[in-house]
């Protein structure tokens, strides 16, 4: 998983400047250039890694043995719960070095929610239902969205600035890093990005 | 020896001939035979195709099995790799990145599904662990197969590692998302091959064939023992010889790669294949064996049902060719043609039989008389001494022989003299006892055959016959007196042998009619005689037919001149060891026996060879003698134109004599034949005229040209008046008749003058000569010419002659 402690450091500094804000909008596709939904895209810079804080805690649902959502974008420091809908046990378990954690066989929601303290992408998955997937992506920017159904995302309050757009999709192979762009932020806004992620499917 | 020497027999050597029954049933076994052959060749031939056709299929099928086994093997493989794969300590180990861990760990699921090999590789698909076990050439050959693997994860791919054929798996490991791979390998070992010879029945072994170098035999399921290397360096599909067995070998694909390619050889048994088919043919030719013996046994049974009867055709026609044909041929009463031709031969017997008693009947029966033959008599005659003891019992055989039969058989004809046959058979049969046999021998020979009788009783009933046949017969218009000669010959005193005894009542008979007529007992006395005649006629065959006679001439002159104007001709015997015969000695007998007219014959041959010479000397005529039987020869006259023709002769030089009693003894008979002689132009004479009885009458009837005085009266007339008279009364007869008168016995010259003087024609005696050789006869007339004068008239005589010449 990337880390990005200098540019993040650079971008708590800008955050810091005087704040004139715009919006993002992010068009993804696919290698086909299909709309791509469900891609993750966040904007990397040293001062959205100063701007990051830990959020609220957020439910990572089994239901129907499906984790809901598949992808959760969360920043640094967030607790996730993992509460059980199903009638049947789950076994969540996580071996990436983001965060390696399982909570064994149990019904309802676990007394302790799981902080995922360091960034990167784990992936979770349940050792009784193989099917079962999740990726959780531990993130040190605000700045973050998943595309909609046409593949379409807006990152509003983006302040103006140099950031690194970074746009990933769980179809990608495991360990291919996300996609790594330059992108100039005005204050004036601009045209949206067009995002194309070679490997995805939807 | 050489080869031809061998050969030769060989080449001598013919078959025996069949019967007929061999015939037919090495027909019906041949083509029997034949067919089966047919049949074998082409079962032989479809077996062995569809041995291949049925091999190729089950290998066909073996690879599919194969392929089968495989996919079942990589799919346990892929279980158990997957369950390995699955293992949560497996995947915390390798999230970790607990190497340690994960190599045991892959040791000892391996090990739990039977793994040799086994390995985890990264998600880049680089060798991350090997398991415990394995070496550096496993990574290896990883290295190579991982792009493989990946692409057919489930079905597994083969591959040679260290030498050795592995099928390799790899399942990918999740947590949940792909964090590796793990590889599974496992040998293809002489278990897979043996199940797969187990359900298949078909041999299998694995090949490699590397790009480099030659192909290697990795394994196979043929005994362990066995020499199957041949898999290995024979490539090409088809029959081939595995271990001395024949085999159709085929191949199929079992990996290859840029190293080379391994494969999979089926080899099915061909013997294997044919075996069950080699089980039916077995029982093909046990039936063929079955059916041939069958087949055999009915024509052998078919054809004695066929050849028994003609051999009992042939056993009866056997029978008929020995003759006895009193068997009847066995009556098939079958309606083929064996039937038709037993009935044929059963037809034919009876024929053979009715006419072998017809045969028989003629054999022993005389057919005029209904009277038994000589060969039935003298079967009776042998049957009777058998059953006769010859101390106490005696047999009769009484033979009689008519005398004058000839004569009434030439007067009257045939006809009568069968007729007189006939009734004298009555006679006997009424005069003789009954159970006597009466047999007529031949001819006017009768015989009877007395059972138990003596010599008295035998002379009683010789009397008896003589007195029953003295009854005169009427024969038509005539009245024949009958008379016959009897001998009686007796058992055992005369003779214990049939033969024997026949003939000495034969030789009682012939005394007794030279006794004229009466009965006779055998004499030996009489025996010897007639064995002695009985020699001199096969001495005088001999005589003949050896040249042992001689012609003599005795010249005739005429009176008047004295000249040579004839001869007679006259027989003597140069007998080779007795010296000359006198003719008195044989020509009596001659005449008695026959033989007399051979001995005519020759004398006019040897006269008719000499007539040119004695026509030259003057001699017109030779007379020659006939003898009664010669004037009964009614083909007498022919028999001299053959002589004459044979010797270029003329009739006119003849002079033929015949005596008075030649004349009388059958004057009918005697006057044809001189009556056909005078015509082609013989001179006829009477001989000894004057001794006789004939009728002037009669004599004035005949052609007779000349009268011969007998010497009798010309030796006596010089001194007996008596005779005198007679001679000249004969010759004024003669003359008087128109007949030349000639004078035998001139003795003297008084006598010779004294025929002059009585006008006598011609004169023969010693006093001119005796009989001389034929030879000495020209010198002789020679002589006589210079000694006697020569008369008047001489030389006309000789001109006379002259003609004769031509």
């Amino acid at each position: 998983m990337p880390r990005f402690p200098c540019l993040a450091l650079l971008a708590a500094l800008l955050v810091a400047a005087p704040a004139l804000a715009a919006s993002v909008e992010v068009q993804v596709s696919d290698g086909a250039g299909k709309p791509l939904p469900g891609a993750a895209v966040f904007l990397e810079s040293k001062d959205a890694r100063a701007a990051a804080k830990p959020g609220p805690a957020v439910d990572l649902v089994q239901a129907n043995r499906q984790f809901q959502p598949a992808v959760t974008l969360v920043t640094v420091g967030t607790a996730v719960n993992f509460p059980n809908r199903d009638t049947v046990r789950h076994h969540v378990y996580s071996f990436s070095p983001t965060k390696k954690f399982e909570i064994k066989l149990y019904v309802g929601t676990p007394a302790a929610p799981v902080v995922f303290d360091n960034p990167g992408i784990a992936v979770l998955g349940c050792n009784i239902h193989d099917t079962m997937a999740a990726w959780v992506l531990v993130l040190e920017t605000p700045h973050h969205g998943l595309s909609g159904a046409d593949g379409h995302l807006a990152l509003a309050n983006v302040p103006a600035g140099t950031y690194r757009l970074r746009a990933w999709h769980p179809s990608l192979p495991a360990g291919v890093p996300a996609l790594d762009l330059p992108l100039q932020v005005a204050a004036a806004g601009q045209a949206p990005v067009v995002v194309k992620i070679a490997g995805a499917a939807p | 020896m050489t080869l031809r020497a061998w050969v030769a027999p060989l080449r001598r050597w013919r078959p025996p001939p069949l019967r007929l029954s061999g015939r037919i049933v090495l027909v019906s076994l041949a083509l029997l035979l034949l067919v089966q052959t047919a049949v074998f060749t082409a079962i032989g031939q479809n077996i062995d195709r569809n041995a291949h056709a049925q091999l190729a299929k089950h290998i066909e099928l073996a690879a599919r099995v194969w392929q089968r086994l495989l996919d079942q093997r990589a799919a346990r493989l892929n279980q158990g790799a997957a369950l390995l794969a699955a293992d949560y300590g497996m995947r915390e180990a390798v999230g970790s990145g607990d190497l340690e861990t994960v190599r045991s760990a892959l040791d000892n699921h391996g090990a739990r599904i039977g793994a040799s090999l086994s390995a985890l590789l990264g998600t880049d698909l680089a060798v991350k662990a090997v398991g415990e076990g394995n070496d550096a050439t496993l990574a290896a050959a990883l290295a190579r197969l991982a792009p493989q693997l990946v692409q057919k994860p489930g079905s597994g791919v083969v591959a040679l590692v260290a030498q050795r054929p592995y099928q390799f798996v790899m399942v990918p490991m999740r947590a949940p998302a792909l964090i590796g791979w793990v590889v599974m390998g496992f040998p293809l070992d002489r278990a897979l091959l043996d199940d797969l010879q187990e359900v298949t029945g078909v041999q299998a072994a694995l090949v490699a064939q590397p790009m480099q170098g030659a192909p290697v035999l990795l394994v196979h399921s043929f005994r362990p023992q066995a020499d199957a290397s041949v898999l290995g360096r024979q490539l090409a599909d088809g029959d081939l010889a595995i271990d001395g067995q024949p085999h159709l070998v085929a191949t199929t694909p079992v990996a290859s790669g840029s190293e080379g390619r391994i494969t999979l050889r089926l080899a099915g048994s061909i013997d294997a294949a044919v075996a069950p088919f080699r089980h039916l043919q077995w029982l093909l030719a046990m039936i063929t064996l079955g059916g041939v013996v069958l087949f055999g046994a009915g024509s052998v049974w078919t054809a004695r049902r066929v050849t028994k009867p003609l051999r009992r055709l042939v056993q009866a026609s056997e029978r008929l060719g020995r003759g006895d044909d009193d068997e009847p041929v066995a009556q098939e009463q079958r309606g083929d043609e064996i039937g038709d031709l037993a009935r044929a031969f059963e037809q034919m017997r009876g024929n053979v039989a009715a006419q072998r008693r017809e045969i028989r009947a003629l054999a022993f029966t005389d057919r005029l008389t209904g009277l038994p033959n000589r060969l039935q008599f003298r079967d009776d005659l042998l049957r009777a001494m058998a059953g006769a003891d010859p101390a106490r019992q005696h047999i009769a055989v009484l033979m009689l022989d008519l005398d004058r039969f000839k004569h009434v058989n030439d007067v009257l004809g045939y006809a009568s003299g069968d007729r007189l046959l006939e009734r004298v058979a009555e006679r006997l049969l009424q005069v003789v006892r009954a159970g006597d046999v009466v047999a007529r021998l031949g001819g006017d020979e009768f015989a009877l055959l007395m059972h138990d009788a003596d010599e008295a009783l035998a002379a009683v009933v010789a009397q008896r016959i003589l007195a029953a046949l003295e009854q005169p017969l009427q024969l038509d218009d005539h009245k024949v007196d009958l008379s016959a000669g009897l001998g009686i010959a007796m058992w055992p005193q005369h003779a214990t042998e049939a033969d024997a005894l026949l003939s000495h009542a034969e030789v009682a008979m012939y005394a007794a009619k030279r006794r004229t007529g009466g009965a006779l007992v055998y004499d030996p006395a009489v025996d010897t005689a007639s064995a002695a005649n009985l020699s001199l006629l096969s001495e005088l065959r001999q005589a003949v037919d050896g040249g042992e006679l001689r012609l003599y001439l005795q010249p005739k002159i005429a009176i008047r001149d004295g000249s040579v104007c004839g001869a007679e001709a006259l027989v003597r015997w140069q007998h080779p060891t007795r010296g000359l015969v006198s003719p008195m000695q044989f020509i009596p007998f001659a005449e008695q026996t026959g033989f007399i007219r051979q001995l005519t014959l020759w004398m006019f041959e040897q006269a008719a060879a000499e007539q040119v010479a004695l026509a030259m000397l003057g001699v017109r005529r030779v007379s020659v003698n006939l003898s009664t039987r010669d004037l009964l020869d009614l083909e007498l006259p022919e028999k001299l134109d053959v002589i004459l023709r044979r010797h270029r002769a003329l009739a006119e030089g003849f002079c033929l004599e015949i005596t008075e009693s030649a004349i009388m003894d059958d004057p009918q008979r005697a006057e044809t034949t001189l009556n056909r002689l005078a015509e082609r132009g013989y001179k006829l004479s009477i001989d000894d005229f004057g001794t006789g009885y004939s009728s002037l009458a009669y004599l004035k009837r005949l052609p007779v040209h000349e009268l011969k005085i007998d010497k009798s009266f010309v030796m006596a007339m010089e001194s007996d008046a008596g005779d005198a008279k007679i001679v000249r009364s004969t010759i004024d007869l003669a003359h008087n008749l128109g007949l030349s008168v000639v004078a035998e016995g001139v003795e003297n010259e008084a006598v010779l003058a004294l025929l002059h003087a009585l006008d006598c024609d011609e004169g023969q005696g010693y006093h001119m000569s005796k009989p001389m050789p034929a030879a000495e006869f020209c010198d002789w007339v020679a002589c006589w010419q210079v000694r006697a004068p020569a008369r008047p008239g001489l030389a006309a005589e000789l001109a006379i002659g002259a003609p004769l010449l031509h």
